[in-house]
């Protein structure tokens, strides 16, 4: 049954180790061979040759000759003229002849000179007036909103905001870079001071709205509605604040309705929160004047102090001046039912009352208690802030002034603009109280309504008229270039007292 | 003589005085408190410019001659004396 078997061994190669064994095979190279060759020269002709410097003969004597060898006369001719040359020196130290006496030899231009003259003819068509310009703080976009001076009543008409970039090539000044469509008219205007595509502008109707130019689809970033926080009368005044606990910017707002509101931006849901109120109620003025009327303070001006951040002054249609302060906790003798914010009263200086509204306030960014105010009475007062009567009173025109402004490079000059379609600049250091230099805009019958001068390119100002154009005027180094003596000048007019 | 190195000191220690030069009639300079470069170049040119206001000088009127000359600019007053051929220049420093 079983039998012993024997096979034969088997044999597995391993495919394993074959296959990680590299490939090998076998080649040669070899360079071709190097060519070369020889070859020698040699030169047939030399010659040399060498220089060398000589030391020079001093040919020119000094110019401190030694004492001894003198022409002969000079003694003779310095005793003659001694007497002559020290009279002169004497008299030129203790002359005046020259005092204040400055050539420009770079600029023969005449003072102003305009520049463009920038339309919108939808606007112009419907007879709008420019009531507003201000310039964007990169100082190149020029930007004006339409309205209306005249009107005493409602209107629903609609009107525009229109703005220029003027560095640009092909530039039209017939066509407007953007414009804004506005429900009503627009009654003020201010640029962002550093982001330049923020606008905050004031309606007609009451409302405060902030635009964001670089929107394309809808400009508007917020708006106030008419509620019975905001205004209800016609926004006079906006400025941007800046609002030191937050690092941002705030807008602060003057309606003709007695109340000065500050709002924060609330820009994800469009909208502005009311920061602070200040109502002014005409019991709650210090130094109270007699006056007739009701008893709000409708406020037609408004100036923040570049040097003090609590201060503001506030114009108002009575011709009241008063110098309030942001912080402030008296309550105003308003009714606060249905306001989310308590209303305040921040008049804390009231000064000599105008005989008529105060269009235009403006603090001097040179001197921390001077500002100058302007209304219809004809008149640019320069005040001091610690003073209740003004420093100064120019005769600005016969009509109504309706803005004033300070020269942001020169201490001493101002500009106003009048009812009679002049701008007249004011040079405090001349001694005439005529102004230095005159901008006719428009023909008779129109009037100047707002200026602006452009902090970034100081000879350059703007200027709106009824007529509903906007002028860019250049101003020569005479009016924008700052002079030695000026800021002892402002100081020494600000310290004057006033009788 | 040290009478010209008096007369010199006085004038220098004069208010606001900034520097003299003296210029004989070849147009170099003889007696200077400036440095060297700057000596030459007022000698230089204020040599042309005294010749061509003493030609101006005496065509208007042949009779008159020029002794004084006096430039005010933005930085000083240079006066400059003269008479036979010799120039005394002097910078003030007008003191305000």
């Amino acid at each position: 049954m079983f039998s012993d078997e024997a096979s034969d061994s088997v044999t597995v190669e391993s495919v394993w180790r074959k296959k990680h064994e590299s490939h090998r095979d076998t080649r040669g190279c070899q360079t071709p061979a190097v060519s070369r060759c020889e070859a020698e020269i040699q030169s047939v002709s030399t010659s040399s040759s060498s220089s060398q410097t000589e030391p020079e003969q001093l040919r020119q004597p000094p110019p401190e000759a030694p004492e001894h060898p003198e022409p002969p006369g000079l003694g003779a001719f310095l005793q003659r003229v001694e007497e002559l040359v020290v009279g002169e020196l004497l008299r030129n130290s203790r002359s005046h002849a020259f005092d204040g006496f400055q050539v420009n030899w770079a600029e023969h231009r005449q003072l102003v000179s305009r520049l463009h003259l920038l339309q919108h003819p939808v606007a112009q068509e419907t007879g709008l007036h420019v009531t507003c310009v201000s310039w964007s703080c990169t100082g190149s976009v020029v930007v004006c909103g339409y309205g209306r001076m005249d009107d005493g009543g409602w209107s629903t008409e609609s009107s525009y905001v229109c703005s220029w970039n003027l560095d640009r090539r092909g530039l039209n000044p017939r066509q407007a870079d953007l414009v804004i469509d506005v429900p009503t008219g627009v009654t003020a205007l201010c640029c962002h001071p550093d982001r330049p595509a923020l606008l905050a502008g004031g309606l007609y109707s009451g409302e405060v709205v902030v635009w964001d130019t670089s929107r394309t689809q809808d400009p508007v970033v917020a708006l106030t509605g008419t509620s019975a926080e905001s205004h209800r009368e016609p926004v006079y005044q906006v400025s941007w604040v800046s609002l030191q606990k937050r690092g941002d910017f705030g807008v602060l707002s003057a309606g003709s309705g007695g109340r000065v509101l500050l709002w924060t931006l609330d820009s994800d849901q469009g909208r502005f929160v009311l920061d602070a109120a200040f109502a002014f109620v005409r019991q709650q003025v210090p130094h109270r004047v007699k006056t007739r009327g009701s008893s709000t303070v409708g406020v037609t001006s408004l100036a923040l102090s570049p040097w003090d951040s609590d201060t503001f002054l506030v114009g108002s249609e009575g011709g009241l001046l008063l110098r309030c302060s942001f912080s402030s906790t008296t309550p105003a003798a308003v009714s606060s039912e249905g306001q989310s914010v308590t209303p305040r009263a921040p008049a804390v200086f009231s000064f000599r009352p105008c005989s008529g509204p105060v269009h235009s306030i403006h603090c001097s960014p040179f001197h921390r208690n001077l500002f100058v105010s302007a209304g219809t009475d004809g008149l640019a007062h320069v005040h001091s802030l610690l003073q209740v009567n003004p420093l100064l009173s120019l005769r600005v025109s016969d009509s109504y002034v309706f803005q004033v402004q300070w020269s942001p490079t020169r201490p001493l000059v101002f500009a106003a603009a009048t009812g009679q379609g002049k701008v007249q600049i004011f040079d405090l250091g001349r001694r005439s109280l005529r102004p230095a230099a005159t901008i006719e805009q428009g023909g008779a019958g129109h009037a100047a309504t707002s200026l602006a001068f452009n902090a970034q390119n100081p000879h350059l100002m703007a200027v709106g008229n009824t007529d509903g154009t906007v002028g860019v005027w250049q101003l020569s180094a005479d009016l924008s270039e700052q002079s030695p003596r000026e800021s002892s000048q402002l100081e020494q007019i600000a310290n004057q007292v006033a009788e | 003589m040290a009478d010209v190195e008096d007369i010199l000191k006085r004038i220098e220690a004069h208010k606001g005085v900034i520097g003299t030069v003296v210029v004989n009639g070849g147009g170099i300079p003889i007696r200077t408190t400036l440095d060297n470069s700057t000596t030459v170049q007022y000698a230089g040119l204020f040599r042309q410019l005294t010749t061509m206001a003493r030609s101006t000088v005496r065509d208007i009127d042949p009779q008159n001659d020029l002794t004084f000359l006096r430039i005010r600019t933005k930085k000083h007053e240079i006066m400059v004396a003269l008479e036979n051929d010799f120039l005394l220049i002097v910078i003030q420093k007008p003191c305000e």
